[in-house]
C-alpha cells in the first residue's frame, strides 16, 4: 500500500528550475532515500511535500492530493519534516520543543508517554531537558529536531540531512536512534542524505536525482551494488 | 527598488528594457528634446505666475514649498531607506529662524544661511544619536521631533512669540518690476525650489546616490563594499533636514506667519503620507506629494474639514496596496496593463526554461555547497 | 514628603499606561517582527467605543469589556486583512502601512465622532487614602494595579498555557512552527488581538484623565516607543520598567526642574535616550543590538 507518491513534480524558486519531473513511492511503512550532488533538488523535494515551495504535478499521500496546502495543513495529516538546519525553537526549552511538536494532539496522557519515549530514544536530551535548545549542542539539537516529529505521531517522517555538520560518532547515534524508531514505531521515512553509507543503514530503496529529475532507482542492495554509485556518493 | 533614479519628464527617462518603448525614449534622447523640453519647461513657469490669478498662484507656490519639503524627506526616507517622523520639525524650525531673524532686522542673506544650518546641525545631532540604534530606530525616535517641538516651541516664547507664533513681512515686490507680491512670491518659490530640486537630483543620481541606495538596499553589504551605513544615514538625514530648513525659509515667504502649530504631529504624517502618495525615491514624486499635501485639504475643507485625515489614511493605504511606487509610477502601471491586456495570451510569461546545466544550484541549496566540505 | 510620594505614584500610574502599550508594540514586534504605530490608535478606537457604549447606556465596566472584545476582533482583522501582505517584505514600507493605519482611525473617530473632547467616565473614584501618612490617589493606585494584573494574565497565558506555547514558538521561527502543524496565520491574528487587548485596558483607564479625543495617546505612543527603545525590543520586563521609569521621571521632572515643567515632560524620555545612547548603547537591558533589522 503507497502511502506517499509524487509525479512529476516540478519546482522553480524565481527563475531557476530546481525540480523538473520529479517521482518518488513510498510505501506504508518504508523508507526511501533521496541522493544526489548539491543542487540536484533532494531539500527541495521535501519542501514540495511539505508545502513550503510551490510545486507542479502530483502529490498524493494516503490517496489524498496534498500538493498546494499549507506546511501546517500537511502537518496534520501525518506529515512531520526535520527540516535542514534542524529548525528548534531556540529560546524554548527541550522539553517546551517537545510540547510544541505535540500541539496538535489533545492526549496528555499519551503525550507525556511520548515525551518520555523521546527520553529513552535520546538519553543526550534527559539531562538537558529543562535548557533552551540554543544552548543544545549540534547532536543534541538533532537529536530533539527529530524527537519533536515524533511528538506530533506522524505516519510520515520527512528527515533532511540528519548527519550534517555532525562528527561522525555523533552522526551514527543520530542514525542508530532513528532505525530504532522506524522498528518501533513504523513511521514511514523519506530520508535525504549526503552520507550514502549512512542513508543505507536506514532505508530500503532510494532515488538518485540529477538537476532535478530522477537519475537511477533501486533497492539499497542493487543500489550499493553499482559502480558508478559507490564512486559517487559511497567514497569507494 | 535599487539605485535607478526616476527622472523628471522633461529631463532624460528611458523606460528600461521594452521595444515598444524604444521609439518614445529615442525620440526624447534628440538633442533638441533634451534640451528643448526643460527650456519650454523654465518659460512656462516664468510667464505663468504673470497670467495665472491671485489664489492660483498661492496656491502654486504652497505646491512649491511643500514639494521641497517632501523632497527633503525624500532625501533621507525614499532614498536612503531611513523611515522619518520628524521632516515636519525642520521645516518649523526653518519658519521659526526666518520669523526671528527678520523680525531682528538681519540681512536677509544672512538669514537664509542660518535657516539652512541651524536645521542642519539640528538634524546632524539627531541622527548622529538616532541612527546609532539601526533598523526602525530612527522612526521610533523621530516621532518625538514634532511631539516635543510644538511644547518647546511655545515654551521658547522669547524667540518664537509662543502661542501666538510669529510674522513677518519681508517679501514684497520690488519697486519698478511692476510685479503683484504674490506674483514676487511664486518665482522666489520657484527659483530657490528649482534650486534645491536641481541639486537634490545630482546628488542621488551621484556617487552619494548610489552609497544612499546600497544602505538602503542591505546595510550588511554596504558594510562589506567599505559604504558606512551609519555615516551615510547620518549624512541623509542632515541633507534632508537642511533641505527641510530651506523649506521652512519658503513657508515664510509664502505664508509669512508660523506657529507651533505648523510643526504639530499630525502635519509631520501629513508629510509622510503625502511623499509615498507622490512616490518615494523620486524627484517627480516629491512635486506630487507637495501638490497632494497642499490640494487634498483645500478639497475637503470644502467639502468636510473633518473627512481629511481619513481621505489621506485610506488612500495612503489603497496607494501602498495597488500602486506601492506612488502616484510617479502611474503611468508606467497604467501603459503595462494597457500593453498586457489585449496581447495577454500571446505574450503571458514564458514558461520558465529547465536549467540544463548541472549542479546549478539555486540559492536555497547554496547552502549545501558550503556546508557540504566536511561531510 | 508627601507630595513626593503622590508623584511618584502617579508616575507610576502613567507608567503603567505607557508599559501597557510599549508590551502591545513589543508583543506585535515578536510575533510579527514590525512595530505598530497604529497601537495607540487602535487603542483610541476601543476607548472610543466603551463611550459610545456607555452612552447606549450600559454599565462602565461592561462597555469597557465589550470593547476589550471588540479590540481582539480588530486586531486580529487588521493582520490578516492589511499586515499579513507586508510582514514578510521590506520593515519600512510595513511602518508606513501602519502609519496608514493609525492615519486612518483617527480620521474615521474624529469623522464619526468629533475632534472635541468627550468626556469618559472614571472606573475609579476620585479620592485618595492616606497610606503612612501620605495621601496618594485612588485612580492612580487603581491604574497601576489593573495594569499589572492584566501584564500579570498575559505572562501567565504566555509561559502556563499551550497558546501560550504555540505563540512563542510562532514568534520565534514561524516555518518550523508550521512544521509541527502549528497555523501560524491564526496564531498571528491571536497575536495582534491580545496587543490590542493590552492597548484597549490602557486607553480605558487613561481617558478619564486625558478626555477623550482621537489624539489621545499620540502622546503616550511616544513615551511607549521610547520605553522600547529603553527597555529593548527583546525584553518585556525591561520594557515595563523602563516606562515606569519614564512615567515617574518625567512627573518629578515637572515638578521640580523649573525649565521643563508639565509642558516639556514629553522631551524627558528623550533627554534620557541621549544619556542612555551615550553611556549603553545597547539599551538598559537589552541585548547588544537594541532594535532588529
Amino acid at each position: 500500500m503507497t502511502l506517499l507518491e509524487l509525479e512529476g513534480v516540478t519546482a522553480s524558486y524565481g527563475p531557476v528550475q530546481v525540480l523538473d519531473g520529479v517521482s518518488l513511492s513510498v510505501p506504508e511503512e518504508g523508507a526511501v532515500g533521496i541522493l544526489g550532488a548539491n543542487g540536484a533538488g533532494k531539500t527541495t523535494t521535501l519542501r514540495a511535500i511539505s508545502g513550503t515551495v510551490r510545486a507542479g504535478g502530483r502529490i498524493t499521500f494516503d490517496g489524498k492530493d496534498i500538493r498546494g496546502m499549507r506546511p501546517d495543513q500537511v502537518a496534520a495529516l501525518g506529515i512531520a519534516h526535520v527540516p535542514e538546519g534542524r529548525g528548534t525553537l531556540g529560546d524554548l526549552t527541550v522539553r517546551d520543543n517537545l510540547r510544541v511538536g505535540a500541539y496538535l494532539r489533545k492526549d496528555r496522557k499519551g503525550v507525556d508517554q511520548d515525551i518520555d519515549y523521546c527520553l529513552d530514544l535520546f538519553p543526550n536530551l534527559q539531562e538537558r531537558i529543562t535548557s533552551n535548545a540554543s544552548a543544545l549542542s549540534g547532536g543534541e539539537q538533532q537529536m530533539l529536531a527529530v524527537g519533536r516529529a515524533i511528538m506530533s505521531k506522524p505516519r510520515l517522517m520527512l528527515l533532511d540531512e540528519a548527519s550534517l555538520g555532525l562528527a561522525p560518532s555523533t552522526a551514527k547515534n543520530v542514525y542508530d536512534a532513528i532505525r530504532r524508531l522506524r522498528i518501533e514505531s513504523g513511521i514511514a521515512m523519506v530520508v535525504v542524505e549526503q552520507n550514502a553509507n549512512l542513508a543505507f543503514t536506514l532505508v530500503d530503496s532510494a532515488t538518485v536525482l540529477e538537476t532535478g529529475r530522477n537519475a537511477l532507482t533501486g533497492t539499497s542492495a542493487e543500489l550499493r551494488g553499482m559502480d558508478e554509485i559507490r564512486r559517487a556518493y559511497l567514497g569507494g | 527598488m535599487a539605485s535607478s533614479p526616476k527622472t523628471s519628464a522633461s529631463t532624460t527617462s528611458a523606460p528600461a528594457s521594452s521595444a515598444t518603448t524604444s521609439s518614445a525614449s529615442s525620440f526624447r534622447q534628440r538633442p533638441w528634446v533634451r534640451w528643448g523640453a526643460p527650456l519650454l519647461l523654465v518659460v512656462g513657469l516664468a510667464v505663468l505666475p504673470l497670467v495665472m490669478t491671485e489664489g492660483a498662484n498661492d496656491t502654486l507656490a504652497r505646491i512649491g514649498v511643500f514639494a521641497v519639503a517632501v523632497l527633503g524627506l525624500n532625501v533621507v526616507m525614499g532614498y536612503t531607506g531611513q523611515v522619518s517622523l520628524g521632516q515636519i520639525f525642520f521645516l518649523g524650525l526653518g519658519a521659526y529662524v526666518t520669523a526671528y531673524g527678520v523680525q531682528s532686522g538681519w540681512n536677509i542673506v544672512l538669514v537664509f544661511v542660518l535657516t539652512c544650518l541651524i536645521p542642519a546641525v539640528a538634524g546632524l545631532l539627531v541622527a548622529l544619536a538616532a541612527a546609532r540604534l539601526g533598523g526602525l530606530a530612527i522612526a521610533m525616535v523621530t516621532i518625538a521631533l514634532p511631539i516635543v517641538g510644538v511644547p518647546l516651541a511655545k515654551r521658547l516664547s522669547d524667540f518664537t512669540g509662543g502661542s501666538q507664533g510669529l510674522s513677518a513681512r519681508f517679501v514684497e515686490a520690488p519697486e519698478g518690476s511692476g510685479l503683484y507680491d504674490d506674483q514676487w512670491q511664486l518665482y522666489l518659490v520657484l527659483v530657490i525650489g528649482g534650486i534645491v530640486f536641481l541639486m537634490t537630483s545630482l546628488l542621488v543620481r551621484g556617487k552619494y546616490g548610489r552609497a544612499f541606495a546600497i544602505v538602503k538596499g542591505n546595510e550588511n553589504v554596504a558594510s562589506s563594499m567599505g559604504i558606512s551605513p551609519y555615516r551615510y544615514k547620518v549624512l541623509a538625514f542632515t541633507i534632508a533636514s537642511l533641505i527641510g530648513g530651506v523649506s521652512g525659509f519658503l513657508y515664510m515667504v509664502v505664508v509669512q506667519y508660523t506657529s507651533p502649530e505648523t510643526m504639530s504631529f499630525g502635519h509631520s504624517i501629513e508629510l509622510l503620507v503625502a511623499m509615498v502618495i507622490g512616490g518615494a525615491g523620486s524627484i517627480v514624486g516629491s512635486l506630487l506629494g507637495g501638490a497632494f499635501y497642499v490640494i487634498v485639504p483645500d478639497v475637503t475643507n470644502a467639502i468636510d474639514p473633518s473627512l481629511t485625515a481619513l481621505l489621506q489614511g485610506a488612500l495612503l493605504l489603497a496607494v501602498l496596496f495597488v500602486l506601492p511606487g506612488g502616484l510617479v509610477s502611474l503611468p508606467r502601471a497604467l501603459t503595462r496593463r494597457l500593453r498586457r491586456s489585449p496581447a495577454g495570451r500571446g505574450s503571458a510569461a514564458p514558461p520558465t526554461t529547465p536549467s540544463s546545466t548541472p549542479g546549478s544550484g539555486t540559492a536555497a541549496e547554496q547552502s549545501e555547497t558550503e556546508r557540504q566540505g566536511h561531510a | 514628603m508627601g507630595k513626593f510620594v503622590q508623584l511618584v505614584v502617579d508616575g507610576l500610574s502613567t507608567g503603567s499606561v505607557y508599559a501597557a502599550l510599549a508590551l502591545a508594540i513589543v508583543l506585535v514586534h515578536q510575533a510579527t517582527g514590525l512595530i505598530n504605530f497604529a497601537q495607540g490608535g487602535m487603542a483610541v478606537l476601543s476607548a472610543y467605543v466603551a463611550w459610545w457604549l456607555t452612552n447606549q447606556g450600559l454599565p462602565l465596566i461592561v462597555a469597557i469589556l465589550l470593547a476589550i472584545v471588540f479590540s481582539v476582533v480588530f486586531g486580529a482583522l487588521v493582520e490578516r486583512w492589511l499586515m499579513r501582505r507586508f510582514e514578510r517584505g521590506d520593515p519600512d514600507t510595513a511602518v508606513v502601512v501602519t502609519i496608514g493605519l493609525l492615519t486612518l482611525i483617527t480620521g474615521f473617530a474624529g469623522w464619526l465622532w468629533t475632534y472635541n473632547n468627550q468626556q469618559f467616565p472614571s472606573l475609579f473614584p476620585l479620592d485618595t487614602v492616606s497610606f503612612l501618612g501620605v495621601s496618594v490617589s485612588v485612580r492612580s493606585l487603581g491604574t497601576t494595579a489593573v495594569i499589572v494584573v492584566a501584564m500579570l494574565l498575559l505572562q501567565g497565558l504566555f509561559v502556563g498555557t499551550k497558546l501560550g506555547l504555540a505563540l512563542r514558538a510562532v514568534a520565534i521561527n514561524p516555518q518550523s512552527a508550521a512544521f509541527s502543524g502549528l497555523p501560524v496565520g491564526r496564531l498571528l491574528m491571536v497575536g495582534w488581538g491580545l496587543a490590542a487587548a493590552l492597548g484597549a485596558v490602557a486607553a480605558a483607564l487613561v481617558a478619564p484623565q486625558l478626555t477623550l479625543t482621537p489624539g489621545m495617546l499620540d502622546n503616550a505612543l511616544v513615551y511607549a516607543l521610547a520605553a522600547v527603545i529603553l527597555g529593548g525590543l527583546t525584553s518585556p520586563i525591561g520594557v515595563v520598567v523602563a516606562a515606569w521609569i519614564i512615567g515617574i521621571l518625567e512627573n518629578l521632572a515637572a515638578v521640580y526642574v523649573p525649565f521643563i515643567g508639565f509642558d516639556l515632560k514629553v522631551a524627558v524620555p528623550f533627554i534620557l535616550i541621549f544619556v542612555v545612547l551615550i553611556v549603553r548603547p545597547q539599551g538598559l537591558f537589552g541585548r547588544k543590538t537594541v532594535v532588529r533589522v
